[in-house]
């Protein structure tokens, strides 16, 4: 019988058993950091007045979601969410609704969004993900550096 | 016969181990391939904000990517620009200016490509909104008015 051990010699053949183990091993290793790795996104804006101009524009309501200096979120001045939550359920929810209201009206969805300039970044990353959730792609971010 | 793993004068084949290794090899090479391609390639001293519900990232156009890094010991900020370090943002804008040229030479160059010139904003999750707008200024000043703001998925 041919065998990987080739006990005549006394010398060792390739073996095959712990190639399998540790290429199992490895192969774990890396199903685990592909589903814990981070991925780098994007949220994109347009700086305002870039827009080309049109004769015929129209005009459409503009909606202004402010961020004061400890974080806390407003929709046309009306506060939405705890200042701890990240997600903005209570935001996106009426993000969605009037994303679903311009699209039934055939209008874009225009918002502005304006920060209190020692109001941290991540809080207007929340808001811009709050919006990717709702799918409104026009908008705008200024800073209040009054 | 014991050998050859085939087992044919039963009528029902062994177990095989070489295609089995085949195959192992190649899921191996995929997980390798997809995790060593989503390494990072950030400023190491900005931790970037968490936003799962943001696009997955456009490798595909010329842009400029504009660190703003966040010291709070000091409680001050600095712009990391193709590894030079500014402390005003409003100092951005020479070097945005030429940084666009070069991307609309190199898009113009290559058919097909996206021609128009972006900034990334690799911004620091706690630096204050202000030191971003300075950024956004800068990149408007050089006449760039498409932004992006960088972001992971999670923590």
């Amino acid at each position: 019988m041919k065998s990987f051990v080739s006990e005549d010699d006394g010398t060792l053949g390739f073996q095959i058993a712990p190639m399998v183990d540790v290429v199992f091993v490895i192969m774990l290793f890396f199903m685990v950091m592909a589903g814990a790795v981070k991925v780098e996104k994007e949220l994109s804006t347009k700086l305002p007045g870039s827009a080309e101009g049109s004769p015929n524009a129209e005009f459409t309501d503009e909606t202004i979601i402010s961020i004061s200096d400890e974080g806390e979120v407003s929709l046309n001045e009306e506060p939405f969410d705890s200042l701890e939550s990240a997600d903005l359920p209570q935001l996106r929810a009426t993000l969605m609704r009037l994303k679903e209201n311009a699209d039934s009206a055939k209008q874009p969805a225009i918002v502005t969004i304006v920060s209190d300039a020692h109001a941290k970044y991540s809080r207007t990353i929340d808001v811009l993900n709050a919006l990717a959730a709702a799918k409104i792609t026009n908008v705008t971010f200024n800073v209040n550096e009054e | 016969m014991a050998g050859g793993g085939g087992g044919l004068e039963k009528g029902e084949p062994d177990f095989q181990i070489a295609p089995m290794v085949d195959v192992l090899l190649v899921i191996l090479i995929f997980f390798m391939v997809i995790t060593s391609a989503q390494v990072l390639n950030i400023d190491k001293t900005i931790k970037l904000p968490i936003a799962p519900e943001a696009a997955k990232k456009d490798d595909s156009r010329s842009e400029a990517i504009i660190n703003v890094r966040w010291d709070p010991s000091a409680n001050r900020s600095a712009f990391n620009f193709q590894d030079r370090l500014y402390d005003r943002g409003a100092d951005l804008v020479e070097p945005l200016k030429a940084a666009k040229a070069y991307g609309e030479k190199v898009a113009a160059s290559k058919p097909g490509q996206n021609p128009e010139f972006r900034v990334v904003i690799r911004g620091d999750r706690d630096v204050p909104a202000l030191f971003v707008s300075q950024a956004m200024n800068a990149a408007a000043e050089a006449g760039i008015s498409d932004i992006s703001f960088s972001a992971v998925n999670r923590d």
